[in-house]
């Protein structure tokens, strides 16, 4: 008989704990600052998908100690709430909408004015933005980091924080065979690890590599799968 | 004067360059409240002043105050007292400030809120102009880009209303229209602190046409920027096919120029390439001045970015400042972005600004820039342009409708790569370097004198920059 899981697992908490800096300690000591009142810069992020952008905009989200408005690109119309003394995110600046771009692009001129930090990312250096003119050159003036993808074990760590927050145990070995066997970018590993939390309660099976081997075969099998 | 704001301003002189503390430093005194509430308050003598020291200063008072007195201190900024017509003090220390000027209030819902502890004053006539008190002819560099433009700002700065009316000025993006023109309007400001002045982007006009619109204002809204003394309006292609926008603007227009008040535009393009504008609005911005500004060279490139590292009281070597002007070329915006990259990556690594340190904090940004624009691109941009086939910019032809967009091309490749000459000649059918360099030099002459082949440089450079 299968155990049936309850859907009472806690939501999972971007913040900066949770995040393995690796080459990003910069990054992260800037998007610290950025959370505090006083800091009233603009900066711009961009890294591959799954490379922990949305993590870490989420994360300055929650250290904030100022009044925050996060948007994703493709939801900004042509109102963008400025908060005075606050700080505006915004993710995936490459999926704004000519309105959202005017809308981004008078944030960026009214900034200065009401005390309001801006926090943008994209999937690309604001160079190759393709944005009105006007609007990527002033991205061009913020500070720009690129999110630098972790190492192997940056990653292994990374999944041990995960797992230890889920309450699962994870042995060494099954993290080794998952970098080594699967899709490493960061998306898919949390995926994995979702999916062998859930298949270790409905078996009652521990988080064996054995288990890895199969979710594995079965992403495969499903991926292949017309 | 009291001990703590003696160490502050020993410690701001040694830090700061000698004509930051002169200019803004020096002249402040400090006072304190009474006996149960010692928070310093630093007295400033007007509001022009006190926007700037607010803006780059207080956070470093602050930190200051709070290592002196060993807890943090709630420093706040304060005019210097107004003669009797002040109100009176609020917490003994607090003085509200002389009336304002008496023009009609701006459409409401575009004020700024103050965001310091020191601006709880109501907004100040320096406030209502929007100004960026930053942007100063001091801070503003000069070369062959932009003297032009800076002399014709500079006189209307000085003659308001009387020398050029309006004063046109446009360029590409990110060069310092906005600049010049805050600069502008910082200098009236200064020497007319009475007259009504207001920077607006297109954007917020435009926002504010629709909002009088909605609320049936009209009136509120022809009044007051008819109030003005000098309107300055930026962006103006983006008034690009809003009607009513342009009918109320051309109404202002008039008004204020037939009262001899002062109207500043700028524009990304010359008036007669605005693409959506009315005839009548365009013949208008004719009526006075139109000056350009160019990308700037390499050595003015250099001379902002030491600027700008100067008014972080940041010393720039100039082999780490020609490394970045060298490969950021297009605008002065990423200029910046690229500065601010290579000054966050020294604090943060507590590491002094050295070249190699610059190139391992823009590694990614100057690969990026790099892949920018191939030389093949650029010749078929130039080929395109001047309708001639791409295998001409390769031909040892030498009529003048082929071998003038060559060399045309040639200039483009060295303004906007990094290529040396000897590769651009390579990529124009293994011509000689010397050939490159000749025709750098032509067209660097011919443009002085062209206006058309200037034009053309001009639209060629902002289609390649994409």
């Amino acid at each position: 008989m299968r155990q049936i899981p309850l859907d009472i697992r806690p939501a999972p908490v971007a913040d900066f704990a949770n995040f393995v800096p690796g080459a990003n300690a910069e990054l992260v000591e800037r998007l610290c600052h950025l959370a505090t009142p006083l800091a009233f810069d603009a900066l711009y992020i961009w890294g591959e998908l799954g490379s922990g952008r949305s993590h870490l905009l989420q994360a300055t989200a929650a250290a904030a100690g100022r009044p925050v408005t996060a948007w994703r690109g493709a939801e900004v119309g042509e109102d963008l709430p400025l908060p005075p003394g606050g700080l505006l995110i915004v993710d995936e600046v490459d999926r704004l909408s000519p309105e959202g771009q005017i809308a981004l692009f008078r944030a960026f001129n009214t900034a200065r004015l009401v005390g309001l930090a801006l926090l943008m990312a994209g999937d690309a250096p604001p160079l190759h933005l393709a944005l009105r003119e006007d609007l990527r050159t002033r991205i061009g003036q913020a500070l720009i980091y690129q999110v630098q993808p972790l190492s192997d074990e940056e990653k292994a760590e990374t999944l041990a924080r995960h797992a230890r927050a889920r309450g699962m145990r994870l042995e060494p070995e099954v993290i080794t065979y998952l970098l080594r066997h699967g899709r490493r970018d960061l998306g898919s590993l949390f995926a994995v690890l979702e999916e062998l939390d859930e298949q270790t309660l409905i078996r009652k099976r521990s988080a064996s590599v054995a288990l890895v081997k199969e979710i594995l075969a079965g992403r495969e099998e499903t991926a292949g799968s017309p | 004067m009291n001990d703590f704001w003696s160490t502050c301003l020993a410690r701001l002189q040694g830090e700061l360059p000698a004509q930051q503390f002169n200019t803004w430093i020096k002249n402040l005194t400090c006072e304190h409240g009474p006996d149960d509430d010692p928070a310093p308050r630093v007295v400033v003598p007007n509001r022009f002043i006190l926007q700037w020291v607010r803006e780059r200063y207080l956070q470093k008072f602050q930190e200051y105050a709070k290592e002196y007195y060993g807890k943090p201190v709630n420093l706040t900024l304060g005019l210097l007292e107004a003669p009797k017509s002040a109100a009176a003090p609020a917490a003994g220390i607090q003085k509200t400030p002389p009336p304002v000027a008496a023009a009609p209030a701006a459409p409401a819902s575009n004020t700024p809120t103050p965001r310091s502890a020191a601006a709880v004053l109501p907004p100040s006539a320096y406030e209502k102009t929007r100004l960026n008190p930053d942007f100063t002819f001091d801070t503003l560099v000069t070369g062959r880009a932009n003297d032009l433009a800076r002399a014709a700002a500079f006189q209307v700065a000085t003659n308001p209303g009387t020398s050029y009316n309006p004063l046109f000025v446009y360029g590409g993006v990110g060069l310092g229209k906005t600049h010049l023109i805050h600069a502008l309007g910082n200098a009236v400001f200064r020497h007319n602190p009475d007259m009504v002045i207001r920077y607006v982007h297109a954007e917020d006009y435009y926002a504010d046409v629709v909002r009088a619109f909605q609320q049936k204002s009209f009136d509120v809204f022809k009044r007051y920027y008819r109030s003005l003394d000098l309107l300055l309006i930026d962006d103006i292609q983006f008034f690009n096919n809003k009607n009513r926008t342009q009918e109320e603007f051309f109404h202002a227009f008039n008004a204020l120029t037939e009262a001899k008040k002062q109207i500043i535009i700028t524009c990304d393009t010359y008036p007669k390439d605005v693409t959506g504008l009315e005839d009548r609005l365009i013949s208008r911005f004719d009526w006075g001045l139109t000056v350009q500004i160019e990308p700037p060279e390499l050595e003015m490139r250099v001379a902002i970015l030491k600027n700008k590292a100067e008014a972080d009281a940041i010393h720039l070597n100039d082999d780490v400042a020609f490394l970045i002007a060298k490969n950021l070329r297009s605008n002065v915006r990423e200029l910046e972005g690229a500065l601010k990259k290579v000054l966050a990556f020294a604090r943060f690594h507590n590491r002094e600004i050295t070249l190699d340190l610059a190139k391992e904090a823009l590694k990614d940004l100057l690969g990026a820039h790099n892949r920018q624009l191939t030389l093949e691109h650029i010749q078929k941009t130039v080929a395109d342009y001047y309708k001639i086939k791409v295998a001409d910019m390769h031909s040892k032809k030498r009529t003048r409708a082929i071998a003038r967009p060559r060399q045309i091309a040639m200039w483009l490749a060295k303004e906007l790569t990094p290529f040396s000459y000897p590769a651009i000649g390579d990529a124009f059918g293994n011509r000689d370097h010397t050939t490159v360099l000749h025709a750098c030099r032509t067209v660097a002459d011919l443009r002085l004198q062209d206006a058309q082949l200037n034009h053309d440089l001009h639209v060629l450079t902002q289609v390649l920059r994409g």
